[in-house]
């Protein structure tokens, strides 16, 4: 990289920027980007997890196993779907639990700073410390849920029975909903109070207020939090290995990609896994998030038009 | 047929009403995040057989022998120690060099500055990079080492973008007239600049030491020695092992907890603005 014009010392030292640069930049694409993009290359080879066995190259009999062969292929395709669902339930329930809890916490109220708080701190704990917690939450015998469960005359193994995925669901709005909380607040806090008092004086009442002024003058808040949800739980599938382990009928692409790749236990990783397929399946999840979020991304794009034109 | 649009505020409830409305479902939903912590804290307080007896109940005999036993039956203090390691040394790792690319990028400073700032920005799309970054990192024999898994960390697009945003807004006119002043390069970036963007920092600085706290999945793929676990996989481990003991279990949780607890309480108001910063102008 040639150095460009900077102000700093002699010029000797035109070119320190460049260099004092070059570190961070070479992690990036080593680490990051670089095998970002690998992802595509591997995904037609039959590359293992195990050192020195050569990779070669075998076309697209990945992707050809991955979505047409025999039983597993059926499997697969479920599991496809089965993230379309999670995708579907958790985008849908987070943005509008996420504007509920904004709209609540907008107002001048006591204690609202506490519930900001507690809604939001979930995101800071991770997966370890919210399955676990939920696992512990949900416990089938005496369990919290279960008594509460109990008193209504109602039964239920939670995340041991047929229900186990639409708990899982649960816990993953119930641990990112802060995210969607604190960036719609953010927006709310960004519109001009005159444009409330423009709307009192024209004898607007509190729903009118929120369709006319809060919702349209929310458009760039109501686009992230709507891409990142969409992307976000496409791509979520950690929740499943802490609360469920690897059960067939309950996984997501995303923990498909990782139990081909790296085994289907959270044990070592001794033996041959199969992580040219698993690169094929990550291609396929890729592929998914980049339809869905470009679909995502047009559909607000005309919202914002609309309203901001 | 249209019916007649009606006011449905009645007058002194006006303000009363929609307020009550809003406690009650702000209380309801806080009893879903409430009770999961009590639980937690209520088990570790119990022991074993009062738990298998009634797990729900308050303790009867509330003790800490749970966060004893808990630190010494699965080497607590060793999980604890690497995963101050993995965390402290890659996010100053990481701040130290991300502050040195983000500077030069945000003020134009190096050639190709917009094309280095949009390859940060194309990763936020790209697939994972989860198969071929084990095999580089198998390729490197940095499998299972220390250096290997702390190298996985010092990559964090959004937080770089974060960085180059806010300096943006210092005034370049700073740079001019420091080194008219005969300021050095270095120095006005450590001595100048970092003063000026330390609200930029700390937020980087926290969600980055957040996400390395709370790994699991790179924890599990690369590190396959007991005595290189961080607290997430050692207590997956001790879950597995002892599942069933859910009060010392508890306790775990709970150590695991809070630091990040203490964090979230000072350094609150820098997490959420890193989160919705760029999400308000769009």
């Amino acid at each position: 990289m040639i150095a460009g014009r900077h102000p700093f010392g002699s010029s000797a030292g035109r070119s320190l920027p460049a260099l004092l640069l070059v570190p961070g930049v070479f992690c990036y694409l080593l680490i990051g980007v670089g095998p970002s993009l690998a992802t595509a290359f591997y995904a037609f080879t039959d590359a293992t997890g195990i050192r020195g066995i050569p990779i070669r190259w075998i076309g697209f009999d990945n992707f050809d196993e991955f979505l047409f062969q025999g039983r597993a292929s059926r499997d697969n395709l479920a599991a496809l779907r089965r993230t379309l669902t999670f995708c579907l339930v958790v985008t849908t329930v987070q943005f509008g639990l996420g504007l509920l809890l904004a709209v609540l916490l907008n107002q001048r109220l006591a204690g609202r700073t506490i519930f900001r708080t507690l809604f939001f701190l979930p995101v800071i704990l991770g997966v370890v410390v919210q399955g676990l917690m939920w696992k512990l939450f949900l416990l089938p015998r005496g369990g919290p849920m279960a008594t509460l469960f109990g008193w209504i005359g109602q039964e239920s193994e939670f995340l041991g029975g047929p229900q186990a995925f639409m708990w899982v669901i649960v816990v993953q709005v119930w641990a990112n909903v802060g995210i969607t909380m604190v960036i719609f607040l953010a927006g709310m806090q960004a519109i001009p109070e005159e444009l409330y008092h423009a709307a009192q004086v024209d004898g607007a009442g509190r729903w009118q207020q929120f369709r006319n002024v809060t919702w349209p003058q929310l458009t760039p808040a109501v686009n992230t939090n709507f891409l990142l949800n969409v992307i976000g739980s496409l791509q979520a599938w950690q929740l499943f290995l802490v609360l469920i382990g690897y059960r067939p009928g309950t996984q997501v692409l995303g923990y498909l990609v990782y139990a081909e790749g790296f085994g289907r236990t959270s044990g070592a990783v001794t033996t041959a896994f199969r992580q040219g397929y698993a690169a094929a399946a990550s291609i396929v999840l890729f592929l998914l998030v980049l339809v869905l979020g470009m679909t995502a991304h047009v559909a607000v794009g005309r919202r914002e038009r609309r309203y901001l034109a | 047929m249209k019916l007649p649009r009606v006011n449905l505020r009645v007058p002194g409830l006006g303000r009363a009403g929609p307020k009550a409305a809003s406690y009650v479902i702000l209380l309801a939903f806080a009893a879903l995040y409430v009770g999961p912590i009590l639980m937690l804290v209520g088990t570790s307080l119990k022991q074993l057989p009062e738990f298998f007896k009634d797990p729900t109940g308050l303790p009867p005999n509330p003790s800490f022998d749970n966060f004893t036993k808990a630190w010494s039956l699965a080497n607590f203090p060793g999980y604890a120690l690497n995963s101050v390691i993995y965390t402290v040394v890659a996010t100053s790792l990481f701040v130290v060099m991300a502050v040195l690319v983000a500077f030069p990028i945000a003020r134009r400073y190096v050639r190709g500055s917009g094309a280095l700032l949009a390859l940060y920005v194309v990763a936020l799309f790209l697939p994972p990079a989860l198969i071929p970054q084990f095999q580089l990192i198998l390729s490197l024999g940095l499998y299972n080492s220390r250096p290997g898994y702390i190298l996985l960390f010092l990559v964090n697009p959004i937080g770089l973008i974060i960085l180059v945003n806010y300096i943006k807004s210092v005034p370049v006119e700073l740079d001019q007239s420091a080194a008219v002043d005969g300021c050095g390069y270095l120095r006005f970036i450590f001595s100048v600049l970092l003063p000026l963007i330390r609200p930029a920092v700390a937020t980087v600085t926290v969600l980055h030491a957040i996400g390395i706290w709370n790994e699991l999945i790179l924890a599990t793929i690369y590190l396959t020695n007991d005595d290189l676990y961080p607290i997430t996989r050692g207590l997956i481990v001790f879950e597995g092992v002892y599942g069933s003991d859910w009060p010392a279990l508890a306790a775990a949780v709970l150590m695991l907890m809070l630091p990040m607890l203490v964090l979230f309480v000072f350094l609150q108001r820098y997490i959420i603005s890193g989160l919705t910063s760029g999400a308000v102008k769009g």
